[in-house]
């Protein structure tokens, strides 16, 4: 793991341009994320993730 | 969607600035260039040291205070992006050599002697001011600035500005200091003249700027020469004389603010070191030396 | 700018990317957005093999969301949602064995279960020097439904901002009294409550790349079961766990990111699950994206789910013909348009679901009749300003 990091340290700063385009964002469109968890939960057993579980409704 | 090239032009941080972008209609392009004018006014205000009340002014007043001063989030990156142009310059670069100022006086040609200069010497040395967390301990008599630095910053932080409000081609001048938004239609880069030192209505070089910015320093405004001597406003902090090096330097970087920083401390360097490490960074540069040659590889046809 | 940089580069650059109007990373927002989102889901209709007797059409569910995000000074940002749901259709009452022996279902009247539901929740975000750290706090409402909750998270940058550790924490509080309660003998009050916690930790691989890790763990007790089944007794406690891992990688060729989630899930209802979303962003011009994307679910049964429910089961042994606890698979594909114009963005999306045991990963012991397919269709708007 520490091996992985160190060669990580190779991106240049300067070379974040790509990084931060919209497309490469961890939630690129917040509204869908939030209705798709919504859908979800509500349709399968599943729900959590990378996020502590949010709002509450009755259709689970 | 047709879309039109808007000008705008305006005074701020003691310099012409204008703003070129690329917009669908003119009332969103006057509400945008508003707000782009708001932000460098916010830092003008905070930064400038022409005025008591701005920040800087504050934290300068604030020197020799055992209670020291709070300092907010972005002054802080501000002093920390000043110390890393003072580590890599090797102490040439320092934003507390601004008490020179007492003892020169560049527009009217007097020279300090050598005791003036040592009295002062001792206040300065980023090294020297003091943190404690996110409080600044200025010794006494310090002065701090951020020229050189500021004015870089405002030109990118306008361009992420412009960039969030949806503008998607565009171009920041902020008195010769520029930051581009994309490139112009069909992925042309925006040309840009750099002024001859000597001769204000000849070009010393074009550059053609896609997305990143470009930064100029000289000492053509400022210096003077007297008894045959050329005394450029460029001091060195470790002796409170004047450097003699480069004439003019313009270099082009991912953002304005590297692009300065280079720039800066290029011309604080000696002129072969200065060459060299120019030359190291990989970055399209372009330079008047002290013999008035032109040179670098950022001529006419590089573009970034 | 293909040469080696220099140490001097490196380090100028990674002082004046940490301003905080250049920075991309963790930085407050520099502009105020609003966003508004409308989306109409509507499930397939069930088969008269399925349903024997009753209503076949199952829900019809419109959302409305909206957003707005606002600086707050310098360093403090302002994040308001508000939801809006109206539903109308039928879910699943009960399940007996039909006239050969399969399971069928029986729909709850077609006057619906929910009508409509509201949700509103705040939110304040502190942007410090090495992170940052915010909570929310959020309400909703149904007719027979309410929630409070409240959430926190900060996160902190290592590294040059190249590994961010973020830790979450939430805790909901809810109470449930079903229509109706009198006239079918449900449970006329109840209440639950959930807490959450989870950790997740990214790294930039390469200027193209990056990856995350995350766990969650969620603990909810009270009344778990689903009071408008006819037979529903679930156990008053539920343990979770969540382990996923996201990739997020863009070809510079073909001017395009792949974004790549896996989940895997497990709770001590029996319940286990494999989820895996891949999207791929094309960007077309400067200005417009498509973006198709595919789904893959799969879960397996609960240990109380049955196909058939024994009414001679005494409520105190858990018991649900509830399809979502049954062992199934889904895949579902979708498309999005993406255009931005001035400080505006739209986005257009449809999607398409189907459940069916046939996809399932896991052993189907007990097939579910009542699995669902949907289409859902969105619209959605932002505008920074």
């Amino acid at each position: 793991m520490l091996a992985l990091l160190a060669a990580c340290s190779q991106v240049q700063p300067w070379e974040r341009g790509y990084l931060a385009k919209q497309e490469m964002a961890w939630d690129s469109d917040p509204l869908e994320r939030a209705l798709n968890d919504h859908i979800f939960f509500s349709k399968e057993a599943s729900s959590g993730g990378n996020t502590a579980a949010g709002g509450g409704c009755g259709c689970n | 969607m047709s879309t039109n090239l808007r000008h705008a032009g305006f005074r701020a941080m003691g310099t012409y600035c204008e703003i070129q972008l690329y917009e669908a209609s003119r009332i969103s392009a006057k509400r945008l260039v508003r707000r782009l004018i708001d932000e460098v006014s916010r830092l003008e205000s905070k930064y400038t040291r022409y005025r008591d009340d701005s920040f800087l002014s504050e934290i300068n007043r604030s020197a020799g205070n055992q209670a020291g001063i709070k300092i907010d989030i972005e002054t802080q990156k501000l002093f920390e992006h000043a110390r890393s142009c003072y580590e890599q310059s090797d102490g040439l670069f320092d934003i507390t050599a601004g008490v020179l100022r007492r003892v020169w006086d560049f527009s009217r040609r007097k020279i300090p002697d050598e005791s003036e200069l040592e009295g002062l010497l001792p206040l300065i040395g980023y090294e020297k001011l003091n943190w404690r967390d996110d409080t600044l301990l200025m010794p006494a008599n310090m002065e701090i600035d951020f020229g050189g630095i500021v004015k870089e910053y405002a030109a990118d932080t306008l361009a992420t500005l412009a960039r969030e409000l949806g503008v998607r081609r565009g171009l920041i001048n902020l008195g010769g200091d520029f930051a581009a938004i994309g490139t112009q239609p069909e992925d042309r880069p925006w040309p840009i003249g750099i002024t001859h030192p000597e001769d204000s209505t000849k070009m010393m070089s074009h550059f053609h700027l896609s997305e990143g910015g470009l930064a100029s320093s000289g000492d053509y405004e400022r210096s003077f020469i007297l008894e045959g001597k050329r005394y450029s406003h460029l001091l060195n902090p470790k002796t409170g004389w004047p450097c003699s090096g480069l004439r003019a330097v313009s270099v082009a970087a991912n953002l304005c603010t590297v692009a300065g920083s280079f720039a800066t401390i290029a011309m604080l360097k000696p002129e072969q070191d200065a060459i060299d490490w120019l030359t190291d960074s990989g970055l399209p540069f372009v330079f008047m030396d002290g013999a008035g040659q032109i040179g670098g590889p950022g001529l006419t046809d590089s573009s970034y | 700018m293909k040469k080696p940089a220099s140490r001097s580069l490196i380090a100028l650059s990674t002082s004046a990317l940490a301003l905080p109007g250049i920075a991309e990373a963790d930085a407050p927002p520099l502009t105020s957005s609003l966003s508004y989102k409308i989306s109409n889901y509507q499930e397939d209709d069930l088969s008269r093999e399925q349903v024997p007797f009753g209503e076949l059409e199952r829900y019809d569910i419109d959302v409305h969301q909206f957003q707005f995000i606002s600086p707050l000074g310098r360093d403090y940002a302002l994040f308001i949602d508000a939801n809006h749901e109206n539903m109308s259709g039928a879910s699943p009452w009960f399940s007996t064995a039909g006239s050969n022996g399969q399971p069928v279902i029986n729909m709850s009247g077609a006057s619906g279960i929910y009508d409509s539901r509201s949700e509103v929740s705040l939110g304040v975000r502190y942007y410090g020097a090495r992170g940052n750290i915010g909570g929310a706090i959020g309400y909703s409402e149904e007719n027979d439904y309410r929630a409070k909750y409240v959430s926190m998270s900060g996160s902190r940058n290592f590294n040059n901002d190249l590994t961010t550790l973020t830790v979450s924490l939430s805790h909901s509080d809810d109470s449930i009294f079903p229509s109706d309660a009198e006239r079918f003998n449900r449970v006329r009050h109840e209440n639950k409550q959930a807490s959450s916690v989870a950790v997740s930790l990214s790294q930039v691989l390469n200027p193209v790349a990056s990856f995350q890790t995350a766990l969650s763990l969620t603990g909810q007790s009270g009344y778990l079961s689903d009071p408008y089944k006819l037979q529903d007794s679930r156990p008053d406690g539920k343990t979770q766990i969540a382990f996923s891992n996201s990739l997020r990688y863009f070809f510079i060729k073909a001017d395009g990111a792949l974004q790549s989630d896996y989940r895997y899930y497990r709770d001590d209802f029996g319940i286990r699950s494999h989820t895996l979303d891949l999207s791929w962003f094309q960007n077309v011009t400067r200005s417009f994206k498509i973006v198709p994307m595919l789904r893959y679910y799969s879960q397996s049964a609960a240990d109380f789910y049955t196909n058939i429910d024994d009414f001679l089961k005494p409520l105190s042994e858990s018991q649900s013909s509830d399809y979502r606890l049954s062992a199934f698979g889904a895949v579902s594909g979708g498309l999005s348009f993406v255009t931005d114009f001035g400080g505006w963005s739209a986005t257009l999306t449809a999607e398409r679901y189907v459940a069916n045991e046939k996809y399932s990963a896991f052993t189907v012991a007990q097939p579910s009749p009542g699995l669902v397919q949907f289409t859902r269709l969105s619209l959605g708007v932002n505008y920074a300003f």
